[in-house]
C-alpha cells in the first residue's frame, strides 16, 4: 500500500489505511481499513456498536460472540465511575490484569478480538444540567450529575487501556451555545487534548508507562474559523499523538484540514435514518454511531431495507422498517425479512416477535436487536461494495428514491427505562415509565408483577380466543 | 355433564401414551429413581428440573442459550398463551413448538392454578371454573374441556388436567374432600376431551390436601385411569415443609413405578433434592429465574444477590468451577463473567438478567443431573450429606424438616 495513504501515529498501534480513493480528500465517500494490533481490523466506512453501562442492550455475551457480526464496541467511562465519589474507588479499576491487558475488556468480559472504544460520556450523552468548566466536564452517572475532570479522564483511560480514546471535549448539549460559549468550546476542548496527550503519551512520562490507546482528538461543531488555533495545533505539536478525528456534526467533514486528511473520522452524532448515514458517507465519514438501532429495537421496530435496492420506480415509498406491535403480524409466520441471515430471521417469525412484545417480554429486544445490527451491518457491506465499484452516489440516490423519509413511529410500549438511559435535561418531563404499582390493596402478595397477567379484553375476546365461554344465564 | 356423584373407580376411555419411560436405577436406600422420559421432542433425563416460561419464552434467553443450559423440557402456562396469542393464534400458527421455535418438549399446565390465584371472584362449581370477565365484569366459565382444548391448540408433550386447586392450608375439609373428588371427575372429562392422546400425555393431578387418607383414596381413583404420568398437585402452597413432605412420601408409594411423578411448583434446591430422596422425578418452578431477575445468583451455598456491596470488587466467578457459559472462564470457551460485572449490572440492565438467568438454570439442571448420576451410581445418601453441607454448613443448621424426612427413607444427615 502506498505509503502517504497510510497514517501510522508513532505511539500508538493504529493503522489506517485509505483503499479508494488513496489519497486523502475531503467530502467525498471513502474506503479504508481501521487495524489495530491484535484486534480484528475494521472496514471503513462502518459503524460502532454503542454500550450502555458495559454491555450491548438486550445482547447477552455469547449471543454477541456466537450471533452477531460485532467487530467494535463504544464505551462511556461515565457508566463505569459512579462509586468514585461515594465510595472513592472504582471497581473496574481494581480488576486484576496482566501488564498488557485491557481493564476494559476483562471487566466487561468481551472478546480479545473486538476493538473497544472508550469515550468520557455514552453516546447519545445526556445534557446535565451542571456547566462545563475549563478543566473538566459534567457527566451523568446512574447516581446523578458530576463533573470529571481531566486528571481523572486521563486517570480512567490509563487505567481501562481501551485500543481507541475519544477525547474530551467541551461540547452544549441540548441548546445552542452562544458565541461567547463557542470560544470558550475550543478553548477549552484544546486545553483538554494538550492535557490528555501530554499526560498520556508525554516525553515526561516514562516510555513503559505511555498510553498504547490510541487518541481521537474531538473537532468542536463549530466553523473551521472558529477552531482554527486549536486545528493548527492538531496540525502542528500534537499531531504525533492524533490517530484520528473524533466529529459531532456531519458538518465537521467539512472543515478536517488537509494535513489531518488522512486520519480516521468517527462521527459521534445521532443520524435519524440510513438516508442520513448515506449523506454522511459521502461526505467522507469513515465511522459512525447509530443510537437509532437501539431505539428502533425498543420500539418493536424491525429495520427493513437494503443497500442498494435494485427495484427504482415505485409509487409509494418503501417503509424502512416494519413496527411489530402491529396486529397485522398476528399470525404472519414469515421471518422479519425474507432472505435475511440474520439468527432472529433463520429461527423465528414475526407472529413470535408480536406475541413476545404484546407480553412484554425481554426476548423481543433480544431478538430486534440481533435482526437490526445484522441489518446495519450488511447495509455498510453494500456501502463499502458500492464505493468501490464507484456507484455510490448513484445507488445513494436509487436508495433515496426508493424508500421513505423517515422510520415508522414506534407505537408500542418499550422496556422500562432506568435513570441512565434517559434525559433529565429538565423539570416537568412526562413519566418516563408508567405506573407498575397501584395502591397497596390491589397488591398480589403471592405474586411479582411479572407473573400476574391479567386479561387485556372482555368477555367476548376471551371466548373469541377459546379460553373460556360466556355464561348465558 | 357430570355430576356431583362420586366419582366411578373404572376408566372410560382406555388411555394411549405417548412417552416412554425407562427406570435405570433405584436408590438401594432412599426411594429415589434414575429414569429416562423419552418424549415425542427428545428424551429427558430424570429426576429433573423444568424451567418455567411462562408466555413461550424464558425470560430473555434465546432457545439456543437455553438448550445450552441442557434442558430438554420446559414449562409453558396454559393461562397466559390462551391469553395471549390465543387458541386461534396457536391454531394458526400450528402450536407452541412453531410459535417460540423450540424443538424440545413442552409441558403445560391446565390454567386453573393460575385461574383460582390471579383472578378475583373466580369461584369452583361441578361445570368448571366461573369468574368475571376483568374487563367487563360479564360471567364467564372456563371447563375442563376449554382447557384441553386449549392445551390440544398448543401441542405441548405434556398436558395437564384441570383439577379443583385449593390452597392447602384451607381449613374447609369439606371442600378439601370435595375439590379431591371433583378433580377426579374432572380427569375423566379430560381424558374425554383430549383429542390427540397419541402424541399428547395427559397427567392426571393428585389432590387432597394435607390429609393423607385424602390423597391415598385419590392416588387409587387416578392410577386407575391409568393416564401417561402422574402429577401430586395442591403443595407449594404455603403448607408446612414436613406436611408437604408426607404428602409427596405418601404419594409416591402408590405410584406405580413404570410412569413419571411431577410435583407442581417445587421449587427451592433443598426441595427438590428431598423431592428427589421421596421418590419423585420431576419439578418446575419459577423462582430461579425470578430470582435472577432480582440480582440473584443460585449456588451451592445458598443464593448470592449480586447486587449486595459486597459484590462490587469482588473478580471471582458467580460459582467456582460452574461449567455453565457465563461462569466458564474464556479459555474454555465461556464467558468469564465476575461477580463484580454482574454486580455493576444486575436491574439496571436487561443483560444482567439473561446472564444470571443462565447461571441459575443450569445451576439447577446440573444439579438434578449430579443427583442422577448419584442415583445410578448408587451413592445418593452420600450426595444428599454433600449437597446439605454445602448448603447449611454446620449440622444444626439443617432444617428439621429436611432431617425429618430424610430419615423416612433411610438417611440420617445427623450422623455421619
Amino acid at each position: 500500500m502506498d505509503s502517504d495513504s497510510s497514517s501510522k501515529s508513532p505511539d500508538t498501534m493504529t493503522n489506517f489505511t485509505l483503499l479508494a480513493p488513496t489519497t486523502a480528500s475531503v467530502l467525498s465517500p471513502r474506503l479504508g481499513s481501521l487495524a489495530l494490533t491484535g484486534r480484528k481490523s475494521i472496514p471503513t466506512p462502518n459503524y460502532i456498536p454503542l454500550t450502555s453501562r458495559g454491555v450491548v442492550s438486550h445482547i447477552s455475551h455469547d449471543l454477541l460472540r456466537d450471533q452477531t457480526a460485532i467487530g467494535s464496541l463504544y464505551f462511556g467511562l461515565e457508566d463505569f465511575i459512579e462509586r468514585q465519589q461515594r465510595k472513592g474507588t472504582v471497581p473496574i479499576y481494581n480488576i486484576p490484569t496482566s501488564s498488557h491487558e485491557s481493564a476494559l475488556r476483562k471487566f466487561t468480559c468481551f472478546p480479545e478480538e473486538l476493538v473497544l472504544v472508550l469515550g468520557p460520556r455514552r453516546v447519545p450523552a445526556i445534557a446535565c444540567p451542571p456547566d462545563n468548566t475549563p478543566n473538566s466536564i459534567a457527566i451523568a452517572t446512574s447516581v446523578g450529575f458530576r463533573q470529571l475532570d481531566s486528571n481523572q479522564f486521563v486517570e480512567g483511560v490509563q487505567k481501562l487501556r481501551p485500543d481507541i480514546v475519544v477525547g474530551m471535549a467541551d461540547i452544549v448539549l441540548g441548546r445552542q451555545p452562544g458565541l461567547k460559549r463557542q470560544g470558550k468550546m475550543v478553548d477549552r476542548t484544546h486545553a483538554y487534548t494538550m492535557h490528555a496527550t501530554d499526560q498520556l503519551y508525554g516525553s515526561l512520562v516514562p516510555e513503559q508507562n505511555r498510553s498504547t490507546a490510541s487518541y481521537f482528538a474531538p473537532l468542536l461543531p463549530l466553523e473551521n474559523t472558529q477552531q482554527s488555533l486549536y486545528l493548527e495545533e492538531l496540525e502542528g505539536e500534537l499531531r504525533p499523538h492524533v490517530s484520528g478525528l473524533a466529529l459531532y456534526e456531519s458538518a465537521s467533514l467539512a472543515i478536517v484540514p488537509e494535513s489531518l486528511g488522512n486520519l480516521p473520522r468517527m462521527l459521534l452524532n445521532e443520524p435519524a435514518t440510513p438516508h442520513d448515514i448515506l449523506r454522511e458517507v459521502s461526505l467522507g465519514a469513515d465511522v459512525v454511531t447509530i443510537p437509532f438501532i437501539g431505539d428502533a429495537s425498543d420500539g418493536g421496530i424491525a429495520l427493513d431495507f437494503v443497500f442498494s435496492p435494485s427495484e427504482t420506480s415505485i409509487a409509494e415509498p418503501t417503509p424502512l422498517a416494519l413496527d411489530l406491535w402491529s396486529s397485522e403480524y398476528t399470525t404472519d409466520t414469515s421471518p422479519l425479512r425474507e432472505q435475511c441471515e440474520c439468527y432472529t430471521c433463520r429461527n423465528h417469525h414475526r407472529a413470535y416477535i408480536h406475541h413476545l412484545l404484546s407480553a412484554k417480554e425481554m426476548l423481543a429486544w433480544t431478538l430486534l436487536q440481533v435482526h437490526n445490527y445484522h441489518t446495519m451491518d450488511v447495509f455498510f457491506s453494500k456501502i463499502r461494495e458500492s464505493i468501490q465499484r464507484g456507484a455510490f452516489e448513484s445507488d445513494a440516490q436509487a436508495f433515496h428514491r426508493l424508500y421513505a423519509a423517515e422510520l415508522p413511529d414506534r407505537t408500542g410500549q418499550g422496556p422500562r427505562l432506568r435513570g441512565h438511559h434517559v434525559s433529565a435535561s429538565g423539570p416537568h418531563q412526562p413519566r418516563r415509565n408508567p405506573r407498575a404499582w397501584g395502591r397497596l390493596d390491589d397488591l398480589q402478595f403471592s405474586e411479582s408483577p411479572s407473573a400476574v397477567a391479567t386479561p387485556d379484553t372482555g368477555a367476548d375476546g376471551l371466548e373469541e380466543r377459546g379460553f373460556a365461554e360466556k355464561e348465558h344465564s | 355433564m357430570s355430576t356431583g356423584s362420586p366419582p366411578t373407580s373404572a376408566p372410560r376411555k382406555s388411555m394411549p401414551s405417548a412417552l416412554k419411560l425407562d427406570l435405570h436405577a433405584k436408590c438401594s436406600t432412599t426411594k429415589a429413581r434414575a429414569s429416562t422420559l423419552h418424549l415425542p421432542h427428545g428424551d429427558v433425563p430424570l429426576p429433573i428440573f423444568m424451567p418455567v416460561a411462562t408466555q413461550a419464552s424464558l425470560k430473555g434467553l434465546t432457545y439456543d442459550q437455553l438448550k445450552q443450559t441442557g434442558c430438554m423440557l420446559c414449562l409453558n402456562n396454559t393461562y397466559h398463551l390462551g391469553l395471549k396469542p390465543g387458541q386461534a393464534v396457536l391454531d394458526a400458527v400450528g402450536g407452541a413448538h412453531k410459535l417460540q421455535g423450540w424443538d424440545r418438549n413442552i409441558l403445560t399446565d391446565s390454567g386453573g392454578f393460575q385461574m383460582v390465584s390471579l383472578l378475583k371472584l373466580a369461584t369452583v362449581t361441578e361445570e368448571g371454573v366461573r369468574f368475571l370477565s376483568p374487563h367487563d365484569g360479564s360471567p364467564m366459565l372456563l371447563t375442563p374441556e376449554h382447557s384441553i382444548s386449549l392445551q390440544n391448540s398448543i401441542g405441548s408433550d405434556i398436558i395437564m388436567q384441570l383439577d379443583d386447586v385449593i390452597a392447602t392450608t384451607s381449613p374447609d375439609h369439606q371442600r378439601i374432600h370435595e375439590a379431591m373428588e371433583r378433580s377426579v371427575r374432572w380427569l375423566d372429562r379430560c381424558i374425554d376431551a383430549h383429542k390427540y392422546p397419541d402424541r399428547q400425555n395427559l397427567f392426571c393431578i393428585i389432590q387432597g390436601g394435607l390429609d393423607l387418607d385424602l390423597r391415598k383414596k385419590c392416588c387409587e381413583e387416578m392410577v386407575a385411569r391409568d393416564t401417561p404420568g402422574i402429577a401430586i398437585g395442591g403443595l407449594s402452597g404455603g403448607e408446612e415443609k414436613q406436611s408437604f413432605c408426607q404428602v409427596v412420601d405418601t404419594c409416591t408409594s402408590l405410584l406405580p413405578d413404570h410412569k413419571p411423578r411431577y410435583v407442581m411448583g417445587v421449587g427451592y434446591p433443598e426441595d427438590l433434592i428431598v423431592g428427589v430422596a421421596l421418590g419423585a422425578d420431576m419439578f418446575d418452578c419459577v423462582w430461579p429465574t425470578r430470582t435472577a431477575r432480582f440480582g440473584n445468583a443460585v449456588v451451592p451455598s445458598g443464593t448470592l444477590n449480586m447486587r449486595n456491596q459486597a459484590f462490587a470488587e469482588d473478580y471471582g466467578p458467580v460459582q467456582e468451577g460452574c461449567t455453565c457459559t457465563i461462569c466458564r472462564p474464556k479459555q474454555q470457551g465461556g464467558l468469564g463473567v465476575t461477580r463484580s460485572y454482574l454486580h455493576h449490572l444486575a436491574t439496571k440492565e436487561t443483560v444482567g438478567a439473561h446472564l444470571l438467568t443462565i447461571h441459575n438454570v443450569h445451576y439447577l439442571l446440573s444439579l438434578m443431573g449430579s443427583a442422577r448420576q448419584a442415583i445410578l451410581e448408587d451413592r445418593f445418601p452420600a450426595f444428599l450429606r454433600e449437597f446439605f453441607g454445602k448448603l447449611y454448613g454446620e449440622k444444626t443448621n439443617i432444617p428439621s424438616w429436611v432431617v425429618e424426612a430424610l430419615r423416612g427413607v433411610g438417611v440420617d444427615l445427623m450422623v455421619d
